[in-house]
């Protein structure tokens, strides 16, 4: 894989200085993932996505023929290479629109920078509070947790719960933004906070805080954090006896197949919102899996289907646009109407998606998510 | 200005502001070893000199020329406490308190509500710049250079090579071991606040184990000669990836590569300044 | 619910036991202060994952072989970074530096070569069930790993004391010069401890990551900062200490979670290791290690 990538890039090369003309009708596109590091699995997700979309796009161009060209920065999950790679992206690569960066801390560092710029920057994946109030040239096309969660705790409602334990971790903003959603969602629908426990996203043990939490009998447990943790918790609390009888509920970060294959049936009956489900019918997203499928030898998760949509978004803001400038680009994503793996897509005036008709609560069964009765 | 200078310029501002952050970092390790000892703990001081500065600004309206030095505070409060039961043991005491020191503080950073928890700190104002970047590092340098000239210097080189010695000789082992700490956390906490106030942003999990790894890597690239000597490898070690981007999945297996041949093969750094053989 | 904690306790504080077992041993003998241990501890669990999931070895196989592979990578490192370093007599601190890089390097190494997802030995590699005692639960692995534990503590301090080599070693640890002297042949000899200590690391890696069902490349260096604290506690060289130091971690960030705030259990390592360097620097239970200057 590697050597074929950078086959690839000095064939570009070559393409590109042999033949300017070529290269002068061709779409500068960046974006800054996490490739290298811990949390590197995010951002490859992201790239995957991003990459099996380019090529459908590719096949017949945009601004009438013109090739996009994708040019991803790794960030390592730290904020300066991600500042750094922010404007070396617009500054020398002159790309006219960005795509990510992946975490939201990333975002915050990077989100000023572009903006002050004037040019677009999308997030995939960014869903903690005060994104897209960073500046009018900053957009996501993840649905903040505020639109997921409320509609998996209804679920929990209508099944009978009426106190809940809160678990997050305490260390990345995405689970704390989540954290922050379950537990206004759960004040909203009048359900009992009986704790709130807090772990690190690298912890292993939670045997202290599950084992105060059982003690306290909920009928059900919220988990905000990443699938890795998450997967974890719940393993530690099928092997200290928190039985069926407590609902397990998870934030965004625990829609991912890797729940399954981390935790297997310990995770069995817990409810998950999702703004993307594998198993969706459509032929959309039929095709994307089976794609994805063929060209990386495995499933997509929720992160690669969001980066799908999101490139084939911004191509067609290009191609509506009219021209590769990035304030007639922002203008044109503003005006988005699409309809892709996620749904249909539109963005509010705030830019963030603005329809969460797409949530589905899934329950795993088996390893696998289905949708919940 | 042309546009394609002002678009370089633009590109590589961050970059320009990192070489001169980096080298007080690198300063800051440099003045530890020069002892003989070795601190863990700079990325530590660096982030409490970032959070220190970032909430001065924020929540109390200072003005940069007033934050700068007042955040240096907290980490030499932190480098007291660690440094003076530390430095009265073998070198690896320091080492290994100091290896955990960023990992605490991310505890406290994370909840600790004021500090942001792990949303972080926002919206800082840009305040640093040109000149108060590389005006703090050519002062730090051209102090450092004196003092390594000075009897205290030929004090600090006589530690390195052999303590009892020096210690014998009548030279004040712990004292100089402690001043040297608390230096570097000045130079450390410094570059903290520095650095928030050209990123806007600062988490929680920027002041941990790696960065503290990286800025060793600076110090040991360049030799601890001369204070030249780190700086140069501050430089080196920042540019490069820049240079390299194509090879970013190796990024950290390069710098960890660099301490192992560094130490084993070239105990005077890559760029071994000799500056005894200036003065003389 | 204070019985389970108190269980939770000391499982977790068994985990910090195993892991700094090998790590203080190196220092005790070796005087190094060798940061790739933690790498080893990632290697094993590795090992193990391939054995069991690609051959279909069974755990009891598994677990002996890969500690057995981290042991021997551990030899080769040793010769590969500190062997020059221990001829010209360099600093402790030269050695920390190289292997705080090496460990740096293999690491990310890994990383990109593996991926940094998380892996899970095959289901039915052992049993996940937990033995019900009352209210009280406490799975196989759990079991395992005190087992473990029990047997590698009780294993190494016979060692130490009862045998040839131990002598030997213990001579080492006092003076490696003189032991030199005398006929001890103290290359052979740090290779040995390099072998056993690797073989801790890889053992505990197998079990740990059987435990918790998570097995990553950076695995060591999450227990890496909880090492050190435990063999400052317990003494840098001290089994016996480092086994009571890691029990004593386990329970008190336990209950700090339990009854207090969960917020405060990573600071806890840190108070403790804070309060210990004021009060006893050598250690709750050891020798003074203080230099003379």
């Amino acid at each position: 894989m590697k050597r074929t990538h950078f086959l690839a890039g000095a064939a570009a090369l070559v393409a590109s200085a042999a033949l300017p003309s070529l290269a002068a009708a061709q779409v500068q596109v960046g974006a800054i993932e996490i490739l290298t590091g811990p949390a590197a699995a995010y951002g490859i997700a992201i790239k995957a996505g991003l990459d099996l979309a380019l090529a459908e796009v590719n096949a017949k161009g945009v601004l009438g023929g013109q090739k996009i060209v994708l040019t991803v920065e790794d960030s390592a999950g730290n904020k300066d290479q991600a500042i750094n790679a922010a404007r070396k992206l617009i500054g020398r690569d002159k790309a006219v629109i960005i795509i990510g960066p992946t975490l939201s801390n990333e975002m915050f560092a990077v989100g000023p920078v572009t903006n002050e710029r004037k040019v677009p920057t999308v997030g995939t994946s960014t869903t903690a509070a005060g994104i897209t109030e960073m500046g009018p040239y900053i957009f996501r096309t993840s649905l903040p947790e505020s639109d997921v969660v409320p509609v998996t705790f209804k679920k929990a409602q209508a099944r009978g719960v009426k106190t809940i334990a809160l678990m997050y971790a305490n260390d990345d903003a995405f689970s704390k933004s989540g954290f922050d959603v379950m537990k206004a969602a759960a004040e909203k629908l009048g359900l009992k906070i009986l704790t709130i426990e807090t772990f690190g996203s690298k912890d292993t043990d939670f045997a202290a805080q599950l084992t105060k939490i059982k003690a306290l009998k909920p009928d059900a447990i919220g988990i905000s954090a990443l699938v890795e943790p998450v997967s974890g918790v719940v393993l530690q609390a099928r092997q200290l006896g928190i039985g069926k009888e407590t609902l397990l509920l998870g934030g965004n970060g625990a829609n991912s197949p890797k729940l399954g294959d981390i935790a297997g049936a310990a995770a069995d009956g817990m409810l998950v919102g999702s703004p993307w489900f594998i198993a969706k019918p459509d032929a959309v997203n039929t095709k994307f899996v089976a794609d994805f499928k063929a060209k990386y030898g495995k499933d997509p998760d929720q992160f690669a289907a969001q980066a799908y949509d999101t490139m084939k978004i911004v191509a067609q803001a290009i191609d509506r646009a009219g021209a590769a400038d990035s304030e007639k680009i922002t203008a044109a994503l503003g005006k988005t109407d699409f309809s892709g793996v996620m749904g249909p897509f539109k963005f509010t005036a705030g830019r963030d998606p603005a329809s969460s008709e797409g949530v589905v609560v899934l329950e795993m069964r088996g390893g696998k998510f289905a949708i919940a009765q | 200005m042309p546009v394609w200078l002002d678009d370089f310029l633009w590109t590589y501002q961050n970059v320009v502001y990192a070489l001169g952050i980096n080298g007080l970092l690198a300063l800051s390790m440099y003045v530890v070893l020069a002892v003989g000892q070795l601190s863990l703990g700079q990325a530590a001081f660096m982030g409490m000199g970032a959070y220190s500065s970032a909430l001065l600004t924020l929540k109390l309206h200072l003005p940069f020329a007033v934050v700068l030095p007042a955040a240096t505070i907290p980490p030499v409060l932190f480098a007291l406490a660690i440094g003076t039961p530390t430095l009265r043991l073998s070198g690896v005491y320091l080492a290994i308190a100091t290896i955990g020191l960023g990992e605490v503080l991310r505890a406290v950073y994370l909840n600790v509500d004021a500090l942001g928890g792990a949303l972080g700190i926002s919206g800082i104002p840009e305040r640093a710049g040109m000149v108060s970047i590389y005006g703090l590092l050519i002062v730090a340098l051209a102090v450092l250079w004196l003092v390594a000239r000075s009897g205290i210097g030929r004090a600090m080189e006589a530690m390195r090579e052999d303590e009892i010695a020096a210690a014998v000789m009548g030279v004040n082992v712990r004292r100089y071991r402690l001043g040297a700490l608390l230096a570097s956390a000045v130079l450390a906490g410094a570059a903290g606040a520095l650095s928030a106030h050209v990123s806007s942003f600062i988490g929680p999990n920027e002041y941990g184990f790696e960065p503290a790894v990286t800025i060793l890597s600076y110090a040991l690239l360049g030799g601890i000669s001369s204070p030249f000597a780190p700086v140069a490898g501050a430089w080196i070690l920042t540019l490069l990836p820049e240079a390299l981007r194509g090879f970013a999945d190796l990024r950290l297996v390069f710098n960890g590569l660099i301490i192992v041949v560094v130490v084993l093969f070239l105990p005077n750094g890559l760029l071994p300044l000799r500056m005894r053989r200036w003065v003389k | 619910m204070l019985a389970q904690q108190l269980i939770n306790g000391v499982l977790l504080g068994s985990t910090y036991a195993l892991f700094a077992l090998g790590f203080t041993l190196m220092f005790g003998v070796l005087k190094v202060v060798n940061l790739t241990y933690g790498f080893y501890f990632s290697a094993g669990a590795f090992f193990a994952l391939h054995l069991t999931k690609q051959w279909g070895w069974p755990i009891a196989a598994a677990l002996p072989a890969a500690a057995a592979a981290s042991g021997v990578l551990a030899v080769v490192l040793d010769w590969l970074l500190l062997t020059r370093l221990r001829r010209i007599n360099a600093p402790e601190l030269s050695s920390l530096m190289v292997t705080l890089g090496a460990v740096l390097a293999l690491y990310a190494g890994m990383t990109t070569w593996l991926g940094p997802d998380i892996r899970r030995l095959p289901a039915g590699v052992l049993g996940g069930e937990a033995l019900v005692l009352g209210e009280l639960r406490i799975t196989q692995a759990q079991i395992l790993i005190l087992l473990a534990t029990a047997v590698l503590v009780g294993g190494l301090l016979a060692l130490m004391r009862l045998t040839p080599i131990g002598l030997a070693l213990r001579a080492m640890a006092e003076k490696p010069d003189a032991a030199g002297l005398m006929g001890i042949d103290t290359a052979k000899l740090a290779a040995l401890v390099s072998l056993v200590c690797g073989a801790l690391a890889g053992a505990g890696g197998v079990l740990i990551g059987l435990n918790f069902n998570a097995i990553q490349p950076y695995m060591g260096e999450a227990m890496m900062l909880r090492g050190f604290v435990v063999i400052i506690i317990g003494g840098l060289g001290d089994v016996r200490g480092a086994l009571i130091a890691g029990l004593l971690l386990g329970v008190v960030e336990t209950l700090t979670a339990g009854y207090i705030d969960s917020g405060l259990k990573e600071a806890v390592a840190f108070i403790m290791l804070v309060a210990v360097l004021w009060t006893r620097p050598s250690g709750l239970f050891g020798r003074a290690h203080i230099q003379r200057a």
